[in-house]
């Protein structure tokens, strides 16, 4: 190629007429080496990954603690839900749920001083199928399988999710499980599967997102996931007319310090339906799925450090005893909004009728 | 395939008849005395053989069987890494004394990262993505690094997790690689947390030479290795009150409760009849010796996937063969529901919040069920 291009194009004809076909063959096999090896159809990005450009003034101003997103919920008040069942008209049932946004999100969105939104607020929708024959390799069951897949989407939280669920999305669908079993009364199916899957389009953050990554590490913001995974699931099964024994409600209580108040005031608070972000430190969660009319719990996940709960002084429960009741209070009040979208979904399918 | 399937929802389906299961629920449910079929009382674990130090390539072994020849081994791995520090906390690192306290103190370089501590379960007959394996190495993973000590002046501040800090740029991680040598004959969680948890005791980690923000520099003198855990010496020990002022690995029990009785480590047909299942994990108190509650998590009870029997009443080969009058439908108090005595139901619903307070006072109190676990852990020699 150098020699063509030195030479006149006489030159270069005759070279090109006098290459043989395995000169020809050779390069065209180079070439296709090189396009194994790096990808040229497409502009990909550099290997190494990139982070955004952080700029000193954003950084002072950014991670100060006045920007911080703050609970303006009193402690036993509940973010407003919004459930609907029915919108995805190929399943057989169907729900979507999402939480109200923080006033701090609702603040930043008005007046943004920053692109990073302060909160995020759980969305998710949930599909049922079934109760539909088991495949005829299936072993004979009395009762009906269930089964449930938890998905983020990839886009879900601020880290982005890979598109094979991990292993605390295969958790989460575990949690999942044991929570509808008890409540679905499978023997009226037997021979049948019911598939239950769930996509979470916005998921809660696990801490706020300015402070360093590792100041609490425990995932709380997947209990806020796995109460809203419920609710919705139960909707979703109402609506595809199967029987249960009573509608199951996610709920979740949490025991923070936070410590911005200063020393005085620091002592741990029990709080219902915590949003991560907007506390220092989240020492104990819990999330139950309950049913009301039974007073059960189907679904108990409860971790950290109770025992430093400060209560009432005539309140003489333990610390996790007092963290499981504010869950199921929580979960009372997830089961009010639960109630009235299983009405609508009903009353729509009366009025099909 | 469909089996595997089935067996992901952390419990196998028992191959019990519904009268077995029938006869199996009214012993365990008779009232304040329990009959198990193996003749225990309600808290008395299965007898067990433990050995620890066993593989020599790792850090800390242990292997713990039963004596129903299920067999689990533990190996506890430890690798040095480099401490990857985002860029806001370099930034407010240098940037110096202006910024609060409390976002210092939570950074990874002082108070340790829960990634850093990596588990995997191996359980024959299982992928390693099915649901059983993932669900229980999360649930052993997350009371582990879970677990922080209160005690300022030891080592043990933050846990396991401040543990395994070296310096500001420097940490160990730790691989604890769980196999399940026999098949899960019974729910393999209690086998698997003792077997972790004497692993764990026994795990030993090179002596640190170097001092401060240096790279880190270890003694190659295995004999002056430290416990990860650290042990009492013997000069200044021998006293309880001395033990128990370090801090352990925590401990993950199985509880049911079967009518109005609560039964620790229950074996393979005591589950299939349990009303709930539930792993409650538990560690001694660094401060006060107590016992401190972890994590709970509800396991889903293989009995709501049990075959229901068939009353005389409803079954048409039986017609007129037996008085009706004979199945008396009775309310069973657990569950609320009609159920004619002797003929199985699989079980509904959940479980009583009194239920679980009444489980977890069990597991806690003193000279109770979590102590005398700890106790008999803590006796296995090692060496």
């Amino acid at each position: 190629m150098l020699r063509a291009n030195s030479a006149n194009t006489q030159d270069f004809r005759f070279w090109a007429l006098d290459v043989s076909d395995n000169f020809v063959y050779l390069s065209t096999f180079h070439v296709k080496e090189i396009k194994m090896m790096a990808d040229r159809r497409r502009i990909n990005g550099p290997p190494g990954g990139t982070r955004p450009a952080v700029f000193a003034s954003n950084l002072q101003s950014g991670t100060s603690a006045t920007d911080r997103a703050q609970r303006q919920r009193q402690p036993s008040e509940l973010r407003k839900i919004f459930l609907k069942t029915g919108l995805i008209p190929t399943a057989s049932g169907s729900s979507y749920l999402e939480f109200e946004p923080s006033a701090s999100l609702a603040a930043a969105r008005a007046n943004p001083k920053s692109l990073i939104p302060p909160s995020s607020a759980l969305k998710l929708a949930c599909t049922v199928h079934g109760p539909k024959p088991l495949p005829r390799s299936a072993a004979f069951s009395p009762n009906l399988v269930l089964t449930t897949h938890v998905k983020y989407a990839p886009f879900a939280a601020r880290q982005r999710k890979g598109h094979i669920r991990d292993s605390s999305e295969r958790d989460l669908g575990v949690h999942l499980e044991t929570a509808l079993r008890g409540a679905i009364i499978a023997e009226r199916w037997p021979k049948s599967g019911l598939d239950i899957t769930i996509t979470i389009l916005e998921a809660e953050d696990d801490r706020w997102w300015g402070s360093a990554p590792d100041s609490h590490d425990a995932s709380w913001g997947m209990m806020n996931v796995l109460a809203g995974c419920i609710t919705a699931a139960s909707a979703a099964i109402a609506d595809a007319h199967i029987d249960c024994l009573d509608l199951v409600a996610g709920g979740v209580a949490a025991i923070v310090s936070d410590e911005t108040t200063g020393a005085s005031t620091g002592a741990p608070k029990l709080m219902l339906d915590t949003d991560p972000a907007e506390h220092r430190s989240i020492l104990s969660a819990c999330v139950v799925a309950y049913m009301p009319a039974r007073d059960e719990i189907t679904e108990l996940w409860l971790k950290g450090d109770s025992s430093k709960a400060s209560l009432e002084n005539n309140d003489d429960r333990t610390g996790h005893e007092a963290l499981i009741d504010g869950a199921v209070d929580a979960a009372r009040g997830a089961h009010t909004v639960l109630a009235e979208a299983v009405r609508e979904s009903l009353l729509r399918t009366v009025g099909q009728i | 395939m469909s089996n595997q399937r089935q067996a992901s929802s952390a419990s196998q389906v028992p191959h019990l008849s519904p009268a077995e299961l029938s006869y199996l629920y009214t012993s365990l449910s008779l009232p304040k005395t329990p009959i198990r079929p193996d003749g225990r009382s309600p808290t008395q674990f299965r007898p067990l053989t433990a050995e620890t130090n066993i593989l020599p390539g790792t850090n800390g072994s242990a292997r713990i069987g039963f004596a129903d020849g299920t067999q689990a081994i533990v190996g506890v791995k430890a690798e040095v890494e480099k401490t990857v520090l985002s860029n806001e906390t370099l930034a407010r690192n240098d940037g110096g004394a202006g910024h609060e306290h409390g976002d210092q103190e939570g950074s990874a370089a002082v108070g340790g990262h829960g990634s850093w501590v990596q588990m995997s379960i191996e359980i024959p007959g299982f992928r390693d993505d099915d649901a059983l394996p993932v669900f229980l190495s999360e649930m052993m993973r997350e009371s582990l690094v879970g677990a922080v000590g209160t005690d300022e002046t030891s080592d043990m501040t933050g846990g396991l997790k401040g543990r395994l800090v070296i310096n500001k740029r420097w940490h160990w991680r730790l691989y604890i690689d769980v196999l399940l040598l026999s098949q899960p004959l019974a729910y393999p969680l209690p086998l698997l947390s003792l077997t972790t948890h004497l692993a764990l005791l026994s795990t030993k980690l090179p002596k640190l030479k170097s001092q401060g923000e240096e790279d880190p520099f270890f003694d190659d003198d295995w004999a002056v290795a430290e416990y990860l855990y650290p042990r009492p010496s013997l000069s200044s020990g021998g006293k309880k009150s001395a033990r128990s002022s370090f801090v352990r690995p925590p401990v993950t029990l199985l509880v049911i409760s079967v009518g109005d009785n609560i039964i620790f480590d229950p074996n393979r047909e005591e589950i299939a009849v349990a009303d709930a299942v539930l792993a409650i994990s538990i560690t001694r108190d660094s401060e006060a010796g107590n016992l401190k509650l972890l994590s709970i998590r509800t396991v889903d009870p293989p009995s709501r996937l049990t075959p229901p029997g068939v009353p005389n009443s409803e079954n048409v080969s039986m017609l007129g063969a037996v008085a009706p009058t004979e199945d008396v439908a009775v309310l069973n108090p657990a569950t609320g529901e009609e159920e004619v005595p002797g003929v199985w139901r699989p079980r509904r619903g959940g479980v009583k919040r009194s239920v679980i307070a009444e489980m977890v006072k069990t597991a806690l109190k003193k000279g109770g069920v979590g102590e005398e676990v700890l106790e008999g852990l803590e006796g296995v020699e090692v060496s």
